[in-house]
């Protein structure tokens, strides 16, 4: 096993000497004021989850106080990683949907990319602007050793978590300004700013406005990421939009003003592919704005990310990312996959049945930590209950072996102890690519949990990546 | 600026702005059941009720008038539509939605004052704890409005306040109807002390006690309150005041000059008679009926921005 603060029992890593001094000198008391503090800001700002439940008050996520550090030569390689990950996925959408010389060159076997729900058929011919499909990546990380990265997932989609990113380092900031003194902690608060450049550096084609007017399209404040929408948008200093605000005309995209009628040049969309136009994806939907898909296709309008980009994120895609790396870019992969089982594959069903005891198991199209299986913790009566699962609907399912996630050190009950953690860093690409100079470290607070996801007991940490 | 957003600016300020006004009047009601009268110990609650417009919604909940109800219902009922906790709750509900298009410090007064009323609300409560709880809810309001003071000059802040003096029009408008009685000039009873009571509760409803007398020497008298509340123009809530701050902020936006145009003109009569009317002609015309012109016309005001500029 592998921890991120401790070398061995009594040798603490260098750059974590100094949170090693700073934790020394913090007493419970300081601890139990600095957890309350940062709870009531969370609050105050409303960084929290809408839960279902009307009368349920809001949920806030679990905040660790002890950072998560990255020294600069780790972080090097992670950006490079990730940066080379990024640009597969996006050459491989772009693939997808014109020539599929992938397909061609037997590497992906066609039906596991054109019989999936997240392909999106209307997008074949099209290409958007510089050909990106998913200007905005979050790559899942899992670290086992000193130079062990695993990617865990790519979120291609709308991935979610970089308000906490931000707000992790506000609040730490605001609580130990002497931790950023004594510490050369490189800044992430220009996210935004590289967000907002980002969107409009993927302009489309008949914009002439200069400075292109984006748009954040939120569902609405039921969403559990509404926090975030408002927050991007805020922060972009760019219209917060639901798709009521948002109109077709001719072949331009534009928004109800009190000025009347304003052209939109880009939407960052958080809401979902079948909600974007009823008259292409879902006709039952009462959100959404008829037409937008005509619009976009002759270029009036970018949506970021690209209607059907979802198909690079999928589980059954995940497996091809280090070929698409070799295939697209002339690369070797930087970062590893998790060894996959395929269950779709007789002979690799045959293996995961056998072995199931040590695998984890996941649904293809579940998230949120919901619908998996973690062989060695699990009692017997799940496992049948997958095997079963498992026989019936094998497409459903991959499996991957039980990683051990790297541990660090987090403050449970004014003590400090080992918890697990993994790693969202997230990546823009538009004129150029770049990554965020840290991400989201999401911590399992149960004692001996893989399971990291907010929804299931996880938390979350500030990030840090020291300046070189 | 988005149409909706917009519309939640302005719905914002109506909101914080009725929430101040509900504690006010329950304010009001406490201090008055403090004070005895012939019969007892005075009953201002039915009146507290009128002028906060929930008479209706109180009466098919609770079969008779008690303090303990009328508190509950006013201050924390989720049925009263303008129940304190539900204009704070609709006033953060909004502000979650167009946060980004006012200051933080405007987001963290609204949100903290919703953070502290789900705990209050959670608390079980005595008679006496009301005082604490109004003054609590106009602080917080105060906070509020005073965060305003960082925004921008731009739309979305005249946006906010109009909500805001179309809401004080109403609501004192409102409030003057349910006691103009207590103007009219009647001999019998003036200086009485049930006259110098009503007045006083007329005042501090509208936070004018300490003002009036300021602004007002010698005697206190019927006329001289109406001018107060009606045509005075220092008086922060008078009609005039408001009438003329609804106007200020209407000609200072600079969108759709021409919707602007719209609604000026419907306006403008009410704002030159105000200013330029005498209290004793209001008096003599019928104080009674000139009120309830008046919170027509602040209606159809609102019915005009709505449909020039939210829809």
């Amino acid at each position: 096993m592998f921890n991120e603060m401790y070398q061995s029992e009594s040798v603490i890593r260098n750059h974590y000497n100094n949170i090693n001094d700073w934790l020394d000198q913090m007493t419970s008391k300081v601890i139990l004021e600095k957890n309350a503090e940062a709870e009531t800001h969370f609050r105050n700002i409303g960084i929290t989850f809408s839960t279902n439940n009307e009368t349920a008050r809001e949920r806030i996520i679990p905040f660790d106080l002890i950072p998560r550090i990255f020294t600069y030569t780790e972080w090097l390689r992670l950006e490079r990683g990730v940066i080379q990950r990024a640009k597969a996925l996006n050459a491989f959408l772009a693939d997808i949907y014109n020539q599929g010389e992938i397909i061609k060159a037997n590497i992906i076997p066609k039906e596991i990319i054109y019989k999936k729900k997240s392909f999106e058929p209307s997008m074949f011919g099209f290409s958007p602007p510089r050909d990106i499909y998913s200007p905005i990546i979050g790559i899942d990380l899992v670290r086992t050793g000193p130079n062990d990265y695993f990617v865990l997932e790519d979120n291609c989609r709308t991935p979610s978590g970089v308000s906490y990113m931000l707000e992790n380092r506000e609040i730490m900031m605001r609580m130990f300004p002497d931790l950023f003194h004594n510490n050369r902690v490189t800044p992430i608060d220009d996210y935004p700013t590289r967000l907002l450049q980002t969107l409009m550096s993927l302009a489309p084609i008949k914009c002439e406005n200069p400075e292109p007017v984006c748009v954040l399209l939120t569902p609405g404040p039921l969403n559990s990421a509404y926090y975030e929408h408002s927050f991007l948008s805020d922060q972009m200093g760019i219209e917060m939009v639901e798709s009521t605000d948002l109109f077709v005309e001719g072949k331009y995209l534009y928004m109800k003003t009190v000025d009347g009628p304003k052209r939109v040049d880009v939407v960052y969309r958080r809401i979902d592919d079948d909600f974007l136009d009823p008259l292409c994806f879902n006709p039952q939907s009462v959100i959404g704005i008829p037409g937008i898909m005509d619009v976009y296709r002759t270029g009036g309008v970018n949506i970021c990310s690209a209607p059907g980009a979802g198909i690079a994120d999928d589980k059954a895609i995940y497996i091809y990312v280090p070929e698409m790396i070799k295939f697209y870019l002339g690369e070797q992969p930087i970062l590893d996959n998790v060894e996959t089982w395929n269950c779709e594959k007789e002979q690799e069903l045959k293996y995961v049945l056998d072995n199931i005891n040590e695998l984890v198991v996941k649904e293809v199209d579940g998230s949120g930590g919901y619908g998996m299986l973690i062989g060695p913790k699990s009692s017997k009566s799940s496992i049948d209950e997958f095997k079963t699962k498992l026989s019936t609907n094998p497409k459903g399912y991959i499996a991957q072996p039980l990683l051990d996630l790297s541990f660090s050190p987090t403050l449970i009950k004014n003590q400090v102890e080992g918890r697990r953690v993994d790693l969202r860093p997230f990546c823009l690409i538009g004129e150029q690519a770049q990554l965020s100079s840290g991400g989201l470290t999401r911590v399992a607070m149960n004692e001996g949990s893989f399971v990291v996801n907010s929804s299931q007991g996880g938390g979350v940490k500030d990030t840090w990546v020291l300046a070189e | 600026m988005l149409s909706r957003t917009a519309e939640y600016l302005y719905w914002i300020s109506r909101y914080m702005e009725r929430a101040e006004t509900t504690a006010r009047l329950l304010d009001v009601g406490y201090r008055m059941s403090l004070f005895p009268n012939p019969s007892g110990y005075n009953n201002e609650w039915e009146s507290v009720l009128s002028a906060a417009g929930a008479i209706e919604g109180y009466k098919n909940k609770y079969d008779t008038i008690e303090q303990k109800n009328v508190e509950d219902y006013l201050f924390f009922d989720e049925s009263n539509p303008s129940s304190v906790y539900n204009c704070i709750l609709n006033a953060r509900n909004n502000a979650l939605v167009v946060r980004t298009s006012f200051t933080p410090e405007s987001w963290l007064a609204i949100n903290k004052t919703y953070q502290e009323i789900l705990n209050l609300k959670e608390k079980k409560f005595t008679k006496s704890d009301l005082p604490d709880l109004t003054e609590w809810t106009i602080e917080q309001v105060n906070l509020f409005r005073g965060s305003l003071s960082s925004l921008l000059r731009n739309d979305g802040y005249n946006f906010l306040f109009l909500g805001l003096f179309i809401e004080r029009a109403d609501n004192s408008a409102r409030l003057l109807d349910v006691k103009y009685f207590v103007l009219l000039p009647k001999p019998q009873y003036v200086g009485g002390n049930i006259d110098n009571m009503q007045w006083s509760i007329l005042l501090r409803s509208l936070s004018s006690f300490r003002a009036f007398r300021w602004a007002y020497d010698g005697n206190i008298t019927a006329t001289k309150i109406a001018d107060f509340l009606v045509l005075n123009n220092n008086c922060p809530r008078s009609l005039s005041f408001c009438i003329q701050n609804i106007v200020k902020h209407l000609t200072n936006l600079t969108c759709s000059p021409e919707k602007v145009r719209r609604i000026y003109n419907n306006l403008k009569d009410l704002n030159t008679k105000i200013q330029e009317e005498k209290i004793e002609t209001i008096v003599e015309y019928g104080l009674h009926q000139f009120v309830t012109q008046f919170i027509r016309k602040i209606s159809s005001v609102d019915n005009e921005i709505h449909k020039e500029f939210f829809n």
